[in-house]
């Protein structure tokens, strides 16, 4: 399935050769944030906050077709 | 005194200045004494606990400034450019504590002291000049009014050194504005109102000039220790992160994470910092900055507003919690006007976080109508106007109009205007609450409490990057779970982890080292190498915890004895609620359903009374504070 992906500051290049010019993602069905992100070669650590359709989500929610996820993650909190 | 000198690691004495006699006196310190306290915010301790009578006026000449170094201050050590100021804070009337990164307190070490202790009061304003240990007064009537830069390039001219190290109060020091700074160029002590207790004793500026070395007890190992860590530094992609993004770079990731108070905490998320964050990076932002000479990781941010009303010189600034508090606090989205209070708070010399939390507290008195246009000569204080914030600026620094009342800090200010005004002060022990939500994670909650100087940004910032940052600084060897384990909505086992991230991230404040150098990668382990290397001694990671423990230990007895109490380790109601609006209104796990329970299991953890919150007299012997 296909959804769109939006990384931001420190995970930016996490998305190079992976996520496409148009934001989006070919994903396999029914995957849950925490895989999207080992998919993508996200390191465990600092920890991340994920946004599905402008909501937070605990790592373990299972994406839908078309979903916008956005997954951030901290430099050392500010 | 002879056997007891010190030869490595320590310039060995300290500087008391009385600024009504204009008196100067060189001190022997005494190592015995150093050993357990070692530096910073530990030496500042226990020297204002023994010296300080309990219940003074914090702007009376009772009350003294004390500016502490420690081994590790130099340039050439990581993270080893910043100086400690201690007092007691008369914006909180407990311990207060302010850390300025620069050059100020490699030179002061340089010039031949480890401290410099302030007392007194002068007649006139007075401005102290050291010299390579030489101390000359030198009057400053004819720089009181200045802005802050101002008045550093006047001084360094007087003094015929371009580069010479100052740091000075603005116009809001010399005002006795509560939430005053002490500035090093564009570098702040900011918090806890050093400012005006600099600015109660006429003292408006000290200048220091050093050229000695002092030398460290093994020079080879000290040089393997520095490449090691260096090598870390060099390796951490924290380190890189903070370089090309500052702390600014963080505003995105917390507002997601629910992290990002807003509009007077009526939220802990707005959605906006993404589109703020973008413009700041795109259009403000100049280049990055190391705020002492030879920081590796140089985080700081060089920004400016290149025209139009709110238009500023290039200038350092535009740090997380400064834009935050001009912009989320305030329900601001217009970034240049932010951009620019930040940057009229350096130069009028008022800390940036405290400034925006009063701001957001009078806009919510004006809604309910606490504060009227009568109070603010006509200037409209409803949420967000970004004409509001330079205007209030000037008016708290100047003591204008209602900023005579906000300069006294969120929680005087709202018991002086009564009516309801209470509920809208967001502070903890007193001082302006930061822009980090407890909603975000309970160690944050729990650190927000009982933190010794109330709810500042650098002691609790750790309960928020331990539970959503999953940062373990290395501690997990000394008693804290993975923080991959751990949810961050969790309540219980928050206390004991609190407790051991406490003792651990204190250290960088008593050892005066960057506290982001922790985040790095440069852990306590790394840090008692080089301090071992320097003085000799023979520390591991282990006994700087203990260090730390004791520091805390001893602030809070500070704090004690003035008064302070279980009472005290509170945070206001708001906190504690679902956020009223955004991203987490429906979140019911951001809540805070049992904040006594958690304080309880800290307080065990601690070996403190349950009742009372003071620390039991088996915890005292244990950490050689038997006489407290």
């Amino acid at each position: 399935m296909e959804v769109k992906v939006l990384l931001y500051t420190v995970l930016k290049k996490y998305g190079e050769g992976k996520i496409r010019k148009d934001d989006r993602m070919n994903v396999p069905d029914r995957i849950t944030l925490e895989s999207l992100a080992s998919l993508l070669d996200i390191p465990d650590k600092p920890g991340k906050v994920f946004l599905v359709n402008g909501s937070p989500r605990d790592k373990e929610y299972i994406l839908q077709e078309g979903d916008e996820v956005k997954i951030l993650s901290f430099i050392g909190g500010g | 005194m002879g056997k007891l000198r010190f030869r490595y690691g320590y310039a060995g004495k300290q500087l008391r200045i009385s600024l009504d006699r204009k008196k100067c006196t060189t001190e022997e310190i005494n190592p015995d004494v150093m050993r357990k306290y070692l530096g910073g915010a530990g030496y500042g301790a226990r020297l204002l606990y023994d010296e300080l009578p309990k219940g003074i006026d914090p702007l009376s000449k009772a009350n003294k400034l004390v500016f502490v170094t420690s081994p590790l201050t130099d340039n050439s050590i990581p993270g080893g450019g910043s100086i400690m100021l201690c007092f007691k804070s008369p914006l909180t009337n407990a311990w207060g504590e302010s850390r300025c990164g620069g050059d100020f307190g490699p030179d002061l070490k340089r010039s031949g002291f480890d401290a410099l202790i302030i007392e007194d009061k002068s007649q006139d304003p007075v401005y102290i000049f050291i010299d390579d240990g030489e101390v000359s007064f030198k009057p400053a009537g004819h720089l009181v009014g200045m802005e802050v830069m101002k008045k550093i390039r006047a001084i360094r001219d007087e003094l015929r050194d371009s580069k010479i190290s100052v740091m000075c109060i603005g116009p809001a020091g010399e005002n006795r504005v509560k939430i005053a700074t002490v500035m090093f160029d564009q570098r702040a002590a900011g918090r806890c109102g050093t400012g005006a207790v600099m600015g109660s004793k006429n003292l408006i500026a000290v200048a220091v000039r050093g050229t000695r070395k002092i030398n460290p007890a093994h020079p080879d190992k000290l040089n393997e220790a520095v490449k090691k860590a260096m090598k870390v530094l060099r390796e951490s992609e924290t380190a890189a992160n903070f370089r090309k993004h500052g702390t600014t770079g963080d505003m995105v990731a917390n507002d997601a994470a629910g992290d990002w108070p807003t509009k007077n905490w009526h939220s802990n998320s707005w959605g906006k910092a993404e589109k703020l964050y973008e413009q700041f990076y795109n259009n403000h932002l100049v280049k990055n900055h190391g705020c002492y000479r030879g920081c590796p990781i140089a985080c700081g941010r060089i920004a400016e507003v290149k025209d139009g009303k709110y238009k500023t010189p290039v200038h350092e600034g535009s740090e997380y919690e400064s834009l935050s508090a001009f912009t989320a606090f305030v329900f601001n989205d217009n970034l240049e006007a932010a951009i620019h209070a930040t940057y009229l708070c350096n130069e009028y010399g008022i800390d940036t976080i405290s400034a925006g939390g009063i701001i957001a507290f009078a806009m919510e008195c004006y809604e309910h109508g606490i504060i009227t246009g009568q109070d603010t000569g006509g200037l409209e204080l409803s949420w967000g106007n970004p004409d509001a914030l330079p205007a209030l600026v000037k008016m708290i620094s100047l003591r204008e109009r209602i900023g005579d009342i906000l300069a006294e800090g969120v929680k005087i200010a709202a018991e002086k205007l009564g009516r309801g005004a209470e509920e809208f002060a967001m502070h903890g022990k007193g001082l302006e609450a930061p822009a980090h939500d407890g909603r975000s994670g309970k160690v944050l909650a729990l650190t927000y409490g009982t933190a010794n100087r109330g709810m500042c940004h650098i002691h609790p910032l750790e309960g928020m990057v331990y539970d959503s940052g999953k940062f373990d600084w290395g501690l997990m060897k000394y008693g804290i779970p993975d923080p991959n384990t751990v949810e961050r909505w969790d309540e219980k086992g928050k206390g004991r982890i609190t407790k051991v991230l406490q003792d651990g991230l204190i250290v960088p404040d008593i050892l005066n080292t960057c506290k982001f150098f922790m985040y790095a990668g440069l852990y306590v382990d790394h840090l008692a190498e080089i301090l071992s290397a320097l003085t000799g001694w023979d520390i591991g990671g282990r006994e700087l915890l203990k260090v730390g423990e004791r520091v805390f230990n001893l602030q809070r007895m500070f704090n004690i004895r003035e008064g302070f109490s279980r009472k005290d380790d509170v945070i206001p109601e708001r906190v504690k609620m679902k956020p009223a609006f955004g991203m987490y209104a429906d979140e019911e796990r951001c809540a805070i359903k049992d904040f006594d329970g958690m304080l309880e299991e800290y307080y065990e953890a601690r070996g403190w009374n349950i009742k009372t919150g003071k620390p039991s007299s088996e915890k005292l012997r244990e950490l050689g504070l038997e006489a407290e």
